[in-house]
This record gives structure tokens, sequence and C-alpha cells, in this order.
């Protein structure tokens, strides 16, 4: 069934429409807009339900002579992240009134998220690479807004600026494997495709890495989409951005660094997946995924504050879910789709929850809460489901897709040859999920033991509050129950859609029932993980001392030390370049385009045409222009104003007299009227000011050097462009000269093409004499009037009594 | 025409312009900038091809009649005309900006300018 564009155009731009027109919700509906959000998101996921099974392309032309256009794809892996975005996009926008309560600038809030959403379904959908990138970007730019939402504050502006250095700078590198892609692409698509249309190549995986690697891109290309990739999904060592922008309001939290946008590398890795499999692909992926996923579970362990902890477990997450798809087996496929939905589920929950013990307690720090089970019954039965569903312990959801990543490692051996990774990629799985275990106990501990007596007994949320979190909790509870029941609903479809070899394989999860290799690793993690727990904060102690005794060891580190070293060398440059000298920005503008031409020519090894070296001018023409030189070096070493002003109109009436044997002699009559214009202002300007103004010449050698470097230029260039111009008359030339007089009814046709045919372009000259006109009326006649209104009110008393000295002697 | 003369005068026309708007004096620089701009009308009427003036030549056609002469680029003449005008506007602006500078600051030294910021 292919899908229906006018539906999948609506589900993109309904929420971009509304968030246009937030700034009058806010008016009408006041914080109540959020429901009015709430009510877009499932529209919208009502829209998707409606193509629920649906496959194939459907485009709408936008740039066609670039072969742009706004091609959607709708397949199992698109609609699952387009239903989980719109999804858990309407939970949040529930959430967010009761938890915005009396925030101001919800105006922008609202707009971004909505903004966010469409963006983030465009991203599904989306199957053009200039739409992905356009997309893809657009996210960088709601979440850089939505993470800097408390603009008073100096660490929200931090996180914000940073999130966007990093995800706007991946999205860079994406940009450019896009064009590299394009570039291999439109042999292998055919003609009558678009080269930038990725359905299209998603059809030929096999003819498209064959090309890619003849034209020695594969790799690149690659790379390229990794680092975009790693970027956004906040994968080791480009992680460091994601628990910062934890600075957002809770809901953005748990929407865009949880659910959502995290999740677009790992979605754009699973789209491609296909295009890439490889051994090379398998190291890169694998490898990326599985360190990202141990270090961040590290880190959870040393976080000391519930978002912190819960953001570097999302980033071990995400390489868990970057770990499987890496794997090139069917397995990998369905660890990475089935994950991806399960900890979407969970994760968002988590964050609500976190959200709820903020608003609730006032705090968020780990050391500072426990035992919060008296005082949130409710949120405490929520939480266990999800906390535990994270720590993929038996029978919740995440414990079904951890399982299957441990398959794919086990299992990875069996399609590529991979030397000594074979056996370290369970070993590391293994390794990670200790601690992944470990810090979903601590979360849940929150609940349990001694309330610390420093804490307030913390309110009860309202019910509004808690809907979204026990949707998201009872979904989780669902899967955990049947599994299978998710995998035919939705996940089957994304697998078959990321698969490398697709409909071979029919998934299937549950508990197990035998003993295979992925059981007894899941045994060793959750046992290692539980038998560990009583040592919680020594091994948080330990691994915090780590980047306290080797400061370079941590990403963020770099990031400052990049930062403010570029900050600084900015400084330096624009205090050496911008120093408030004329010449100085004469001096860098002349240099650098001379140089940037010049080399520009000895780039393409133009060679200068010696034919033309001959000097074969008529002798009017060369007694004219010599003695437009000699004015020239006139004016040049003038030592009055009167002097310059008088030789520099010499100059220009050559220039006329020289129009009028170039066979110009309407130009000869406009630079006639203009030179003696010039020279009657320049004559009463030069009336006021002093005749002869004493300035040293100043570096006169230097100031030399660099115009006789203009001057090489400009005669290189004018001879290498005339001799270029192709012969005789040009086409645009000959339609004027024959439609003068028809069209334009006039025989002179330089006149007819001012007056007639581009009549609108000399209507823009006059706007711009005005426009110079009024400025130069403002100029003078301004300053006049200023000058008698400021004498009048500063100096009138001390001039008063002249005044009336002067007035009698009129009288007299 | 030889593209090698003209080529040497617009050279010479920026260099001297060039130099010009290095210097101090604010009048010399707005010189230095009307010089510059009629070098690079002399360099666009070059492209255009330069026929020596003549009956013939001049983009004036003679009448209404059905043939109609190859002349010189008139596309060129028209852009050069426009040119001629617009820097007529500009150097009028700055002259008179350098005359308000003047009243101002009681200085046309553009170093001087540089450091009262």
């Amino acid at each position: 069934m292919p899908p229906e564009l006018s539906v999948v155009l609506a589900v993109v731009t309904a929420p971009f429409a509304v968030a246009g027109v937030t700034p009058l919700l806010i008016r009408s509906l006041g914080e109540k807009t959020g429901y009015a959000g709430a009510a877009v998101a499932a529209f919208c996921f009502a829209l998707l339900g409606t193509q629920y099974g649906s496959e194939g392309t459907v485009e709408l032309a936008w740039i066609p002579s670039l072969e742009v256009a706004l091609r959607f794809y709708v397949d199992g892996w698109a609609l699952l992240f387009a239903l989980l975005a719109s999804g858990i996009g309407a939970l949040v926008f529930l959430y967010s009134p009761a938890y915005m309560h009396g925030e101001s600038g919800l105006a922008r809030y609202y707009a971004a998220l909505l903004a966010f959403m469409g963006s983030i379904i465009g991203i599904a959908l989306a199957a053009d690479l200039i739409a992905i990138f356009l997309f893809w970007e657009l996210t960088s730019l709601c979440s850089f807004v939505l993470i800097g939402f408390h603009t008073e504050d100096a660490s929200s502006q931090y996180a914000a600026r940073m999130a966007m250095l990093v995800t706007v700078g991946g999205g860079l590198f994406v940009l450019v494997g896009f064009l590299l892609l394009a570039f291999v692409a439109g042999d292998v698509v055919g003609p009558g495709t678009s080269a930038f249309d990725l359905a299209a190549m998603l059809d030929r995986p096999g003819e498209m890495q064959t090309a890619l690697r003849e034209a020695g891109l594969f790799v690149p290309v690659l790379g390229l989409l990794a680092v975009g990739a790693a970027t956004k999904s906040a994968q080791v060592p480009l992680h460091f951005w994601l628990p910062n922008a934890m600075a957002a309001p809770t809901p953005v939290s748990a929407f865009l660094h949880s659910a959502t946008m995290v999740k677009v590398g790992v979605y754009f890795v699973g789209r491609i997946r296909p295009l890439f499999a490889s051994l090379e692909w398998v190291v890169l992926f694998a490898t990326l995924g599985l360190a990202t996923m141990t270090i961040c579970a590290l880190l959870a362990v040393a976080a000391t504050d519930i978002k912190e902890l819960l953001a570097y477990s999302t980033a071990s997450h995400l390489g868990l879910m970057i770990a499987g798809f890496g794997f090139t087996s069917i397995l990998g496929a369905e660890t990475g789709v089935f994950h991806l939905f399960n900890h979407a589920l969970f994760k968002a929950s988590l964050f609500l929850i976190a959200g709820i013990i903020a608003h609730e307690t006032g705090t968020r720090r780990l050391d500072e809460l426990g035992g919060l089970r008296h005082d949130l019954p409710v949120t405490a039965f929520f939480t266990a489901i999800v906390a535990l569903s994270m720590g993929g312990i038996p029978p919740f959801s995440g414990f079904y897709s951890k399982e299957l990543l441990f398959e794919a490692t086990v299992e990875a051996s069996h399609h590529h040859d991979l030397g000594p990774l074979d056996w370290l990629y369970p070993a590391v799985a293994v390794f990670g999920s200790i601690f992944t275990v470990l810090y979903s106990l601590r979360f849940l501990a929150l609940f349990f033991g001694r309330q610390p007596d420093s804490l307030d007994r913390a309110h009860r949320p309202p019910v509004i509050l808690l809907v979204s979190p026990a949707v998201l909790a009872a979904l989780t509870a669902v899967v955990s129950i049947d599994p299978e029941l998710a995998v035919r609903a939705i996940v089957q479809a994304g697998v078959d859609a990321t698969a490398v070899d697709p409909g071979t394989h029919e998934m299937h999860v549950g508990l197990p029932t035998s003993y295979s290799p992925a059981v007894g690793m899941s045994a060793v993690a959750i046992g290692s993980g539980v038998l560990a727990y009583p040592f919680y904060d020594s091994i948080h102690r330990s691994i915090r001392s780590i980047p306290r005794t080797i400061p370079p060891i941590g990403a963020n580190w770099w990031y400052d030390a990049i930062i403010e070293s570029l900050a600084d060398d900015g400084a330096w440059l624009a205090s050496r370049v911008h120093n408030g000298l004329l010449r100085t920005y004469a001096t860098w503008t002349l240099t650098a385009t001379c140089v940037l031409a010049l080399a520009g020519f000895a780039a393409t090894g133009t060679a200068v045409p010696t034919a033309l070296a001959g000097i074969d001018v008529p002798i009017p023409v060369a007694l004219v222009l010599s003695l437009a030189i000699v004015a020239g070096l006139a004016v040049v070493t003038a030592d009055s104003h009167v002097a310059g002003i008088l030789t520099l109109s010499i100059l220009g009436f050559m220039i006329a007299i020289f129009y009028i044997l170039a066979s110009a002699p309407d130009l000869a009559l406009t630079q006639l009227v203009v030179e003696t214009l010039v020279l009657v202002i320049f004559l009463l300007v030069v009336e006021e000011i002093p005749e002869y103004y004493q300035v040293s010449l100043g570096r006169v050698a230097r100031d030399a050097v660099l115009s006789v470097l203009v001057g090489a230029t400009a005669f290189i260039t004018v001879l290498l462009t005339t001799d270029a111009r192709p012969a005789g008359e040009s086409a645009i030339a000959r339609y004027y000269t024959e439609h003068a007089v028809p069209e334009g009814g006039g025989q002179n046709i330089v006149n007819v093409i001012l007056v007639d045919f581009r009549s609108f372009d000399t209507l823009g000259e006059l706007v711009v004499i005005a426009v110079a006109a009024i400025s130069i009326l403002t100029l003078i006649v301004m300053r006049s009037r200023g000058d008698e209104s400021s004498v009048a009110t500063e100096d009138g008393s001390a001039n008063e009594p002249r005044e009336r000295h002067e007035t009698r002697g009129e009288s007299e | 025409m030889s593209a090698f003369v003209l080529a040497l005068v617009v050279g010479a026309l920026f260099a001297l312009g060039t130099f010009l708007l290095l210097r101090r004096d604010l009048i010399r620089v707005v010189w230095g900038l009307a010089i510059v701009s009629q070098a690079a009308n002399v360099y666009l009427l070059a492209m255009g091809g330069i026929e020596l003036g003549g009956f013939e030549t001049v983009p004036v056609l003679a009448g209404h009649g059905e043939g109609v002469p190859e002349t010189t680029d008139p596309v060129v003449q028209a852009l050069v005309l426009t040119a001629i005008v617009i820097g007529f506007g500009m150097t009028a602006f700055a002259l008179v900006l350098s005359y308000r500078v003047y009243e101002e600051h009681d200085t046309l030294d553009a170093s001087e300018l540089g450091d009262r910021e």
C-alpha cells in the first residue's frame, strides 16, 4: 500500500504551522497551550496511524532545477520513529502545563517544542538527502533554543552553546557526506532519478557500495556520516554535550534528550545500514557503540544529580543501539530497533519521574534523596517498572533487547573475521552492563531506604503530572509481559527496513527456556551488578576521582580548552585586523583580493597571452589615455586640495573624450555632466576645509608596493578577461539591437535598454541617487540645525547680552 | 584596439587610485575612490570590445529600416552608464561625509579619527 502524499505532508507541516501561531494561542489559552500542543501531537499520531502498513515514496517538487524535492519515504522504520516522536510528544505536551506552571517565555517554549516535533517527524519520513539535512539542523536549532530556555542563567547558555556547536558542527559533516554520496549515486540510480534520492539508493545497496568503493569514497563517506551520527547521538568522545543539555526544563530532557532527538543519529545509522554493511562498518560502529555504552555507564555511576545520571545512562543506551546496528547480522537490526523502542518508553518515563521528584522535593541531588516511597507511592510503583527495564532485569522490556545485543556480539565472528575483537566485544558488552544494573538500582533506591533528615516531606504530585509517566510505564509493562505483541505491532516492520537481507528472518523474543551464551552473559552482568551494589559508594567515589587527577581525560576539558583558545585568538585577530584605521582595512582587503585572484590564475594555469603585446593604438586614443595617466599622477602628487581637484577633473574629462573615441557617445555625455558636477561640488566643499592639509605622507614605500600589486593584478585580469571574451557580437547584444526599434521605438540602443528593456534597473539606480541626495542633505542641513538648538540651550545665557547688544546696534 | 594598452591604462589607474586610498587625508581617499571607479568603467567598456568611433560603430541606428548593422556592444555601454551615475552618487556622498567629519572632529586625518574610537 503506497502512502498518501497529503497525509504525510499534513503530518510534517501541522506542527510547524501551529508553532507559527503559538504566540496567539498563548494570548488566548495562556498556560493551557500545552494541551493544544498535545492535541497537535495526537493529531499527527492519528494521521501516521492511518499510514500503518504502507510503504513507498511520495514526493513534492521543491527545487526541480537542482533535483531537490520534498521526498518522503514511508516504511516500518520511518513509521516507528515518527509514531514514537508524536506519541511521546503528546505525553510531554500533556505534562508541560503543570510542570512549567508560572514560568515566563512559554510562547518560545511551546513554539520550539512544536517546531522540534515537526522536524523530527520530517527526519523520520524524509527520503531526500537535502531535506534530511535541513530537518537534521532544524532539530539542533530547536534543541539550542530549548536548552537555553533559562536565558538569564549562565550555565544554561553555556550548555546551549555547547550543544549547538557540537550537533550543528556534526550536521556539517553529514552535509559533506551527503554531497559525496550524491556525487556517487548520480551514476548508480541512473538518469530520471534524483541523485539525492535516498530511497532509490536503498533499492540498490550492492551497486551503491561497489560504486563508492570504486570512487575510493567508501571510508570517507562512512566516516563523515559516522561523525554526524556520533555528535547527534552523543557517542564517545562527543557525548559531553548531553549531560550539560540537562539545563533544559525536564519535559525537554525527556522529549529531546532521551526519546527523540538524540536518537536521530541511531535512526539514521539504522537507515543507511543496508548501504554500508561491511567489515569496516562492524569495526567502526560496534566499537564506537560498545565504548560509549561502557564509558557512559561508568560516568552514570559517577553522577551526583538524578538528571545527570539519566543523561549519561541515555548516552550509554544510545551506544547499545549503535553497537546493535553495528553488527550486520539480523540480530543487530533487532537489537537496534527493539532497544530504540523500549528505551524511548522507559527513559522518557524516567525523566518525567525525575521531573516530579525535583518538582516535589526541590532537589535533584542523589545524596539528598531517599525513602520517597512513603510520600510518592504511586510514582514509586511506576519507577520500579521502568528502572528495572532500564537495568535489563528479566522479565522487564530492556532485558529482551539487551539479550539480543549479547547474542549479536557472540555471533559477530560468524559473519566477519574480527581477530581479537571476537571475544572483546562480548566481554565489553557484559562489563558495561554491570554498571547499567548498578545505576538502575541506584535510581530505584531513591524510593527505598531511609529518608534523609534534611529532606522535607515531599508533596503529592498533581494527577496530571503522573498521567504521562504512568502511560509510558504501562506501555513498558505491556512490552515486558508480552514482547511478541510489540514485535508484531511495529518492531518487525522496523527490523525488515533496517536489515541487510530483509524478509529472511522472523523475529522472536521471550524469556529464555534453555542455556545459551547470551543467557550466561546476562546472568553474569546482573549477578555482578547486584553483588557490587553494596559497594556503590566506593565505586562512585573512585570513578569520580579519575577526571580530577587527570583533567585531559574528560572530553569536556578539551571542549573548554578549544573554545577558550578560539575566543582568545579571535579577540587577538580582531584587534589586529579591526583597529579602527581605514588604511588597515583597505590594506587587508586589497592584499587579500589580489593574492586570491593571482593564486586563482596560477592554480588554473592561465597563461598571459603574449600575442596581445603589440601596441596598436590610434594616435588620438594614445594621446588621451596618456594625458589621463599624467593627470592621475598629478592628483597623487598634488600638494593642495585645489590642485588635486582640478587635475582629477582633467582625468575625468580625458576619460570622457576616450568614450567619444571608443564609439560610446552616451557615456561621454554622461561623463561630461557628472565630471562637471563633481568639480563644482568639490570646489564648494574645499571652500570649507583647509587648503593645504598638512598630513605627513606616512609609509610611502609600503603603500607604493601595495599599489603596484593592485595595479599589476588589474593589468593581468584585464588582459586575461579581454582575451577570453568570445569574438563577435553577443546574443544578448544582438537581441537588443534588433528589437530596439520594433519593441522600444527608439534608435539609440543604449537609451532604449536603459528606459525600456531594463527600466526597473534604471529605477533602482534613480533610487540610489535619491538616497544619496537625501543623505547629503541630511548631513549638511541637520548639522546646522543641531548647532542652533545646542547653542540656544547650552550657551543661551552666555550669548544673551551680546545678542541684545547686536539688536541694539541694528536698530541704531 | 590593443587590449594591452588598455590593460596598462587600467592597471596604472588602479595603482594610482589605491595609493590615494591609503593616504591619511580623507579628501585624498575620496579622490582615490573616484579614480578607481573610473578605471573600473574603462575596464568594463574594454570587456565589450572597443571600436574606434565612426558612423557605423556607434550603437545608434540610422533609421527604422529593416537592416540592423553590427555595432559596439550596447549592453556594456548601458552598464557603464549606470556605473558612472552611481559612481557620481558615491563620490558626492563620500565627499560630504568627509566634510561633515571635518566639521565634527576638526580633522581630516583618518589615523587620528581611528584613534578616537
